[in-house]
């Protein structure tokens, strides 16, 4: 996908399975393009694209009927109730009149705002607004669920609880959801496949399972000492050294170190902690992550 | 517990309620059409929507009715209006206040609220696409503005015809409302382009509001000057719209008179002029809609 000279998506070859996907990328990785794509509602500059077996630039109508889509977009028709905006949604998205209605109170009930129905969206905070967006999109009964950064905006609790809704949503209703995030711990949460843009380029694309493996960690952190400046660096190499994979992210004399064999991992930096005669903030377990992996890439 | 009781308690029915598959017909794009249509009316009417959304249409609707009230109230208050009768003609005239009150006032909410709220990104999520979108925001503009052109003179058609002033025999009758609806449909036609033209260039439904304004108002003015004052021909007062768009009715209805008074810039000339002069004005604004929308970025 090319805008002007710029490539928006390049060179991306991937299938996405049933279940929860995650779609993750910084912000410009291209996973909105990827998103309209979808929906056929760019055209790729090369290649092809078929979501549910069709293709979305000769299908769109009919394939849109089949997706829900919830935009990252605010959306605000300020004065009207949110059963009106979902029960015209659904409408939109082929239901018939009488049946739309209903849905809407079913959709608006799943996600928490069966109470709310008769109030205008304007009034409502973005964890509702959010809310409300999903209800709009899972109304019309989608076989697929498109939705772009479902939990910006939201506190801790109410991103956990939209979390659980989108999960809830695929495993009870058998939907199945791309889930655009650029929050890798989300994604790793909830999703079971995941498929990584960084910059238009696919970086991985998979089961989570299967690419994280079965590596695991420690997090060492160390305290500074002033006359011993070179303790950090010392256990830094020493590690290295040893073969294990260690990193060292913003936090100053803060290493994650990975490898299969944990207990060999946890005898290898007791050594090297001993060895730099560190002193240690704390040591922690760690199972390894998406992050890692991507990290990994990135480098 | 009672006979009654029992009776009640065996009547008593649980719903299954709750977020559930469909397996119905969906309506495709004529279903979705046909939603935006009638949400589209109700948000340019105000209706579900707070007071202040209701006052411009009231105003409209008022301002439009009342000549065609006043004659009727005349006419079957004196069961002869002579030759006092307005003709179909002068009716349309009379509603041009009405026409530009809502093409610049009340039409431009009909595309400027989608953009505004974002939902014009959510329609084309659904089997709408930019094309169906436009067609059904139209059909809804013209539509509206419709009851305000063919409203007062259907008013006066029946008003004259309880009096015994109407058309002879039902064939005539039936020729007299016909040629009303196609001189109603064009001039709303002509001015909704010119308007839906105009609120496509903005996001802001004051700036659309002033734009046809001055369109409308200005160009009345400027071709009045031109043609009144300067001497120049009267084939400039295609310069205005509106004015170019009303002139088609008596052409349509066969009242055709050389008579300039009450703004009539455009009665001596010849019919074809003034279908060209609206035919382009309608192209104008239709033209600059559609390239707008294609421009507008989807998500």
């Amino acid at each position: 996908m090319q805008f002007g000279a710029q490539y928006a998506i390049d060179s991306l070859d991937v299938e996405v399975q049933s279940g929860v996907t995650g779609l993750v990328g910084a912000n410009g990785a291209g996973k909105t393009t990827l998103l309209s794509l979808f929906l056929g509602l760019r055209v790729p500059t090369a290649g092809q694209v078929r979501v549910l077996g069709l293709n979305p630039q000769t299908n769109g109508t009919q394939l849109r009927a089949r997706i829900g889509y919830g935009p990252e977009r605010n959306i605000v028709p300020e004065d009207m109730p949110v059963s009106d905006f979902v029960r015209h949604m659904a409408e939109l998205r082929g239901m018939p009149r009488s049946e739309a209605r209903g849905r809407a109170s079913d959709a608006l009930w799943l996600v928490g705002l069966g109470e709310e129905r008769t109030r205008a969206l304007g009034t409502m905070s973005t964890g509702q607004r959010q809310r409300a967006k999903l209800a709009q999109a899972i109304a019309a009964d989608p076989a697929l669920l498109l939705l772009d950064e479902p939990t910006d905006g939201l506190d801790p609790l109410q991103r956990d609880e939209m979390l659980a809704l989108i999960q809830q949503v695929s495993r009870e209703y058998g939907i199945d959801v791309v889930l655009s995030s650029h929050l890798l711990e989300e994604v790793e949460r909830i999703c079971e496949h995941v498929v990584a843009l960084d910059a238009g380029q696919l970086v991985a694309a998979g089961r989570i399972a299967d690419l994280v493996g079965d590596q695991q960690g420690v997090v060492v952190e160390l305290a500074e000492i002033a006359d011993q400046p070179e303790a950090f660096g010392q256990v830094l190499n020493s590690l290295r050294d040893s073969g294990l994979e260690v990193r060292h992210g913003e936090v100053a004399a803060r290493l994650e170190v990975v490898g299969s064999d944990l207990d060999l991992l946890a005898d290898l930096v007791r050594d090297a902690l001993i060895a730099a005669n560190a002193r240690v903030i704390r040591i922690e377990r760690r199972k390894r992550r998406l992050e890692d992996l991507f990290s990994v890439d990135a480098a | 517990m009672n006979a009654t009781a029992k009776s009640d308690m065996s009547s008593a029915e649980i719903y299954d309620r709750g977020y559930r598959k469909y397996v119905g017909a969906r309506s495709g794009v004529f279903g979705a059409i046909r939603s935006l249509v009638w949400q589209t009316i109700r948000s340019i009417l105000g209706l579900g929507r707070s007071a202040r959304h209701k006052v411009f249409p009231v105003i409209v609707v008022v301002i439009a009715a009342l000549p065609a009230v006043v004659f009727l109230g005349i006419a079957v208050l004196l069961r002869d209006l002579g030759d006092n009768a307005p003709n179909y003609s002068d009716l349309f005239v009379f509603s041009f206040f009405a026409v530009i009150v809502f093409a610049a006032a009340v039409a431009p909410e009909a595309l400027v609220r989608d953009r505004r709220d974002n939902m014009f990104s959510l329609y084309l999520s659904t089997p709408l696409t930019r094309s169906s979108y436009l067609g059904a925001k139209s059909i809804a503009v013209v539509g509206v503005m419709m009851i305000i052109t063919l409203g007062p003179v259907l008013l006066a058609l029946i008003g004259y015809t309880v009096v015994g002033d109407g058309p002879d025999g039902v064939g005539e009758w039936l020729k007299v409302f016909l040629g009303l609806t196609v001189a109603s449909l064009l001039i709303s036609a002509v001015m909704a382009a010119v308007s839906m033209g105009c609120s496509s260039l903005t996001d802001r439904r004051a700036v659309a509001s002033v734009a046809i304004a001055l369109l409308t108002i200005g160009g009345g003015i400027v071709s009045g000057m031109l043609v009144e004052m300067a001497d120049y021909s009267n084939t400039y007062g295609l310069i205005d719209p509106l004015n170019t768009a009303i002139e088609l009715a008596p052409r349509i209805l066969g009242e055709v008179s050389e008579d300039t008074s009450q703004g009539r810039l455009l009665a001596e000339i010849d019919t074809s002029v003034v279908a060209l002069g609206a035919a382009a004005w309608f192209a104008a604004g239709v033209g600059v809609l559609v390239y707008r929308y294609r421009k507008l970025e989807a998500i």
